[in-house]
């Protein structure tokens, strides 16, 4: 497996190189689609699966829920000041607050929590929590023992990192609309009609369809990139040309192509 | 089955169902909040705004009245005779400040978004109906610019013109700058009115009048002075006028004379009536003598009259 450290340097490999890649993205797919169908068939909803659900979401969850809201809360009023002085002194401030409702809720909060459940949980996910890797375990065996404890365990994670990446980001929109409210109107409920109407002209339809899409969107990426790319290490073991965590790379890629399309998709 | 592990916290399961619960019900709640702001549960009526040009109108906007949004643009369309219709939705509620005699304008600021706006002059009038089409007066405010900008330009350059060197502004400036000068001089306001030279003579000339009014005062009513001679005059022609009554009342006295002559004259010449009748009286007997005379004449018959002279 020496070819595998020096392909990418060696033009007469180049073509495998490619055909690798090529390879590698398609069992990404294949594993994702593999996941969403399981998730939806109802047949994978026993108790052992419930059970395990539950403690994946516990983890990737509700032990990083109150600290990030608490995080994306602080980071969010620092943003909205900002923007609500910034917008003042131009006399803008009727702008400030669908910037800020566009801004946070639209943009960076659903990023961040895509980011932080992919660190908290997903990177997480490795190869020696299954057990086998490196066991010096025969092929065979590794792969039937992989196999079981993946139907065991990689519907109910992919399912756990998908919901973590919606309930943070839901969460903390939900706190940053509040927020934004509390710094323009102050305590005051006559801003209610006129907050909600900015909000119910940000939100159109489009809007909202892309927020949901690229929210669940997020979620999958986060579910699903990092265990790829594990469990293709396991199939087709190689060495590793560098000691970043398999996958990483090509989630923060899919995550700002997916985060690019949809602003292209919104204000294009 | 279940693959509890030692280290597993407690009431896993409970605590995830809170959780999916909670994020489910958020989810919906903000569904239903999002909807319930673009006033998908409001009941609307339509309202049609024609207009030439649809540039600054977005599906969404607000049309405002006095201020407070009281519609939604829904859709934005070209209509068959190549205007544009903007659809808009205006809530039932607020369909009382739409009159039938309502003007709505569309708005483009340099800065900022466009504002479709309604007015309402007069309250009373017929409600608006659903559907109803309406145009719509637009102001812009960019295009105003191009004009705007070459009318400045002119002004500037007219400026630039009026304020130069040696141009009529800057001579009227100086000229005032003159004047202000003299006027804050010895002659004060003469000599911003008249110059220097001209302001001393004129001074000259109040002094010499100032002489010239004492002098007079003092031929009008100083001793001998024309009022003392005007009044000797006048005593004078008091006697004259008393000699001049006299003189009158003679002359009335006459005057009464001549017409007792006259009345005399008068009489006269009623006698010298009477007395031409007498004269006419005799005549006409001397007449009838003759005549008597020459019929009785022996010379009848010669038809020899005699004649009277």
């Amino acid at each position: 497996m020496r070819s595998s450290l020096h392909i990418a340097t060696r033009p007469s490999l180049w073509g495998l190189a490619f055909l690798r890649y090529l390879r590698s993205w398609w069992y990404m797919f294949h594993l994702g689609a593999i996941a969403v169908v399981t998730a939806l068939s109802p047949a994978t909803y026993n108790r052992g699966t419930r059970h395990v659900t539950a403690r994946y979401i516990h983890a990737s969850s509700w032990q990083v829920l109150p600290w990030f809201t608490v995080l994306s809360a602080l980071i969010s009023l620092v943003i909205i000041r900002i923007v609500l002085v910034t917008a003042m002194s131009y006399g803008l401030s009727r702008y400030a607050l669908e910037m800020v409702v566009r801004v946070l809720v639209l943009e960076l909060i659903p990023l961040s929590a895509a980011l932080f459940a992919a660190l908290r949980s997903s990177m997480a996910f490795d190869a020696s929590s299954l057990g086998l890797a490196r066991a010096g375990l025969p092929t065979a065996e590794v792969n039937a023992e992989a196999l079981r404890r993946l139907r065991r365990d990689l519907v109910p994670q992919l399912f756990a990192n998908a919901f973590s990446v919606l309930s943070l980001a839901m969460v903390s929109s939900t706190i940053v609309l509040v927020l934004a409210y509390l710094n323009v109107y102050g305590l005051s409920p006559w801003g209610l009609p006129d907050y909600t109407r900015t909000v119910g002209r940000v939100f159109d339809p489009v809007v909202t369809i892309g927020f949901v899409l690229k929210t669940v969107l997020f979620g999958l990426a986060v579910a699903v990139i990092p265990t790829a790319a594990i469990l293709e290490l396991q199939r087709y073991p190689r060495r590793l040309a560098s000691s970043v965590q398999p996958g990483a790379l090509r989630l923060l890629f899919v995550l700002l192509l997916i985060e690019g399309a949809s602003l292209a998709l919104k204000y294009i | 089955m279940t693959d509890t592990t030692p280290d597993e916290p407690a009431h896993v399961e409970t605590k995830a169902m809170i959780l999916l619960g909670l994020v489910s019900a958020l989810i919906i709640a903000f569904v239903l909040y999002v909807m319930y702001a673009r006033g998908v549960f409001e009941p609307t009526q339509r309202l049609v705004l024609t207009t030439e040009n649809s540039e600054g109108v977005i599906p969404g906007m607000d049309m405002t009245f006095a201020g407070f949004p009281i519609g939604r643009v829904r859709r934005v369309e070209l209509a068959k005779d190549g205007k544009v219709q903007v659809l808009v939705d205006v809530s039932k509620s607020d369909a009382k400040w739409l009159r039938a005699s309502s003007v709505f304008t569309l708005e483009r600021s340099v800065v900022g978004e466009t504002r479709l706006r309604a007015f309402t002059g007069i309250l009373d009038d017929a409600p608006l109906k659903d559907g109803e089409v309406r145009p719509i007066l637009r102001g812009d405010v960019t295009a105003e610019i191009p004009g705007l900008v070459a009318t400045a330009r002119s002004l500037l350059n007219n400026l630039e013109s009026m304020t130069a060197e040696g141009s009529s502004v800057a001579g009227s400036l100086e000229n005032l700058q003159t004047l202000t000068g003299r006027l804050s001089g010895r002659y004060g306001l003469l000599s911003g009115a008249l110059g220097d030279e001209e302001a001393k003579k004129f001074v000259g000339t109040l002094q010499r009048l100032d002489g010239l009014l004492a002098k007079t005062d003092q031929r009008l009513y100083g001793k001998k002075g024309v009022v003392d001679d005007a009044q000797a005059a006048v005593v004078e022609l008091q006697g004259v006028l008393q000699d001049a009554r006299a003189t009158l009342k003679r002359v009335d006295a006459v005057l009464v004379e001549a017409q007792a002559v006259g009345a005399n004259a008068r009489v006269a010449t009623e006698d010298l009536g009477a007395l031409r009748g007498e004269v006419d009286a005799s005549l006409r007997k001397v007449n009838r003598l003759v005549d008597q005379v020459n019929r009785k004449w022996p010379f009848a018959g010669k038809n020899e009259e005699i004649k009277l002279p």
